[in-house]
């Protein structure tokens, strides 16, 4: 192992100076089930590494607008939040037991696809992510975080601190479409949030994991229902839409060509759950 | 930086490790500390053969730098095996033939250790869910999942009497 050092900052303030004086030489790890591989692995050859256990990132807090939560919250407190509807889903399709006891909300925003699936709940509730740098902060919209693959519009030296969650009153839906049942990287994501009015959608986020570059919203699905009920031809036009805004690659779990039929099959099934869920009044 | 001293529980006793920067907890606990039932399978957090309990919780040893765990509670499958015999858990394994190779035993039982102390009746897909980070590649699951509903009845039955 190349590491020299190992820095545990004790607080925000103190892991924001490490990354002050060491710049883009210091890797940030939160839960490493990232960043672990590829350093065991020799992919990744960092000469100093940053870990944010004990940095007093852990809380989660509620406000009259929403959940606050730490970047090191980890995916298991995710999925125990009774309020979190479709983040608590998408944590619950990620990874292992082990995994989500380690992986956390902030790092998940790092995590290059087709990981990402709580990152794409995340764009569908519109959160907006808590940057500390050395001097202030500042609140990212999610939907303006990444900027290409691997790519985010993070300074060198600013931190992801918290994640907040507006509140939501309308049905969501989460889908992962995977090789496996379970633990399993996603050949197509699908998280929406709506919020409706009577029968018809007045408004909804459509956000799709694992069909591009990073997270992506589905702005020609989210067009092709709002205003309008989901009967089976609107859920049809906004399955092709979702296709067309797609940019899929090809990986070791599925080629492009198969990742954007998938698409079209997750957005469709994911708006029939949604529709269920709407008629429950959940 | 030169090594480290960390200090954590193994195990419900204290052990002090001299640790490089960086070193993960399933190195030390292998070459250091002797805990070899703590397997170095693929160092990817894909196998789960390195399973161990934090606190209580499952998680992946070779993802998990030594330093982190300062001051907490490691559990492996040496310390939940008793000075004689077989645990519980142990013992349903071996009567279920819920292994073959065994590569990856131990991280099963740690792993259903885990389960069983939070629910005492798992149905299948409670325990394929549990389980679903730990990859065997020769038993096959079913003699696997057999194993567990086993070690669940056989701790009912302990506990009521």
């Amino acid at each position: 192992m190349t590491v020299s050092s190992y820095f545990q900052p004790g607080s925000v303030p103190e892991a924001v100076a490490l990354l002050h004086e060491h710049g883009p030489e210091l890797l940030v790890m939160a839960g490493g089930t990232v960043a672990m591989p590829l350093i065991n692995e020799g992919i990744s050859l960092p000469a100093m590494v940053m870990g944010l256990r004990r940095a007093g990132l852990d809380r989660i807090e509620r406000s009259d607008d929403g959940l606050e939560i730490g970047a090191t919250v980890t995916l298991t407190a995710l999925t125990a939040l009774p309020d979190a509807g479709l983040l608590a889903e998408a944590a619950r399709h990620t990874g292992s037991w082990a995994i989500r006891n380690m992986g956390t909300v902030g790092g998940n925003l790092f995590t290059p696809p087709p990981g990402g699936d709580v990152a794409t709940a995340l764009l569908a509730l519109d959160a907006r992510v808590e940057v500390v740098g050395p001097g202030d902060s500042r609140m990212l919209p999610i939907a303006e975080f990444w900027t290409g693959f691997l790519t985010t519009a993070l300074g060198p030296d600013e931190l992801v601190t918290r994640i907040l969650i507006p509140l939501q009153t309308g049905p969501h839906a989460f889908l992962k479409l995977g090789r496996k049942a379970a633990n399993t990287p996603a050949v197509a994501t699908v998280a929406v949030q709506a919020v409706m009015d009577g029968n018809a959608i007045r408004e909804i986020r459509v956000a799709l994991g694992a069909a591009g570059p990073h997270p992506l919203r589905s702005t020609g699905a989210e067009a092709a229902v709002t205003g309008r009920a989901l009967t089976p031809g609107v859920i049809e036009a906004a399955a092709s839409a979702a296709v067309e805004d797609a940019e899929p690659f090809a990986d070791s779990v599925a080629s492009s060509w198969y990742r954007r039929r998938m698409v079209g099959v997750a957005v469709g099934r994911a708006l029939e759950q949604l529709t269920q869920s709407a008629e429950r009044g959940a | 930086m030169a090594s480290v001293v960390v200090a954590f529980e193994l195990g419900g006793r204290p052990v002090e490790v001299l640790a490089s920067p960086l070193a993960t907890l399933q190195q030390v606990l292998r070459t250091q500390l002797g805990h070899t039932s703590v397997k170095d399978g693929c160092r990817q957090g894909g196998c789960g053969s390195c399973t161990v309990l934090l606190d209580g919780e499952p998680v992946l040893s070779c993802l998990l730098p030594v330093q982190d765990v300062a001051g907490r509670r490691v559990t492996t499958l040496e310390d939940l095996t008793p000075v004689s015999g077989l645990s519980i858990v142990q013992r349903a394994f071996l009567d279920a033939n819920g292994f073959q190779c065994g590569y990856c035993t131990p991280g099963m039982e740690v792993v259903t250790k885990a389960l069983l102390d939070r629910n005492p009746s798992p149905t299948r897909v409670e325990i394929a869910d549990a389980l679903a980070g730990n990859v065997c590649r020769c038993t096959g699951y079913t003699p696997i999942f057999a194993a567990v509903e086993a070690a669940a009845a056989a701790a009912r039955e302990e506990a009521a009497r």
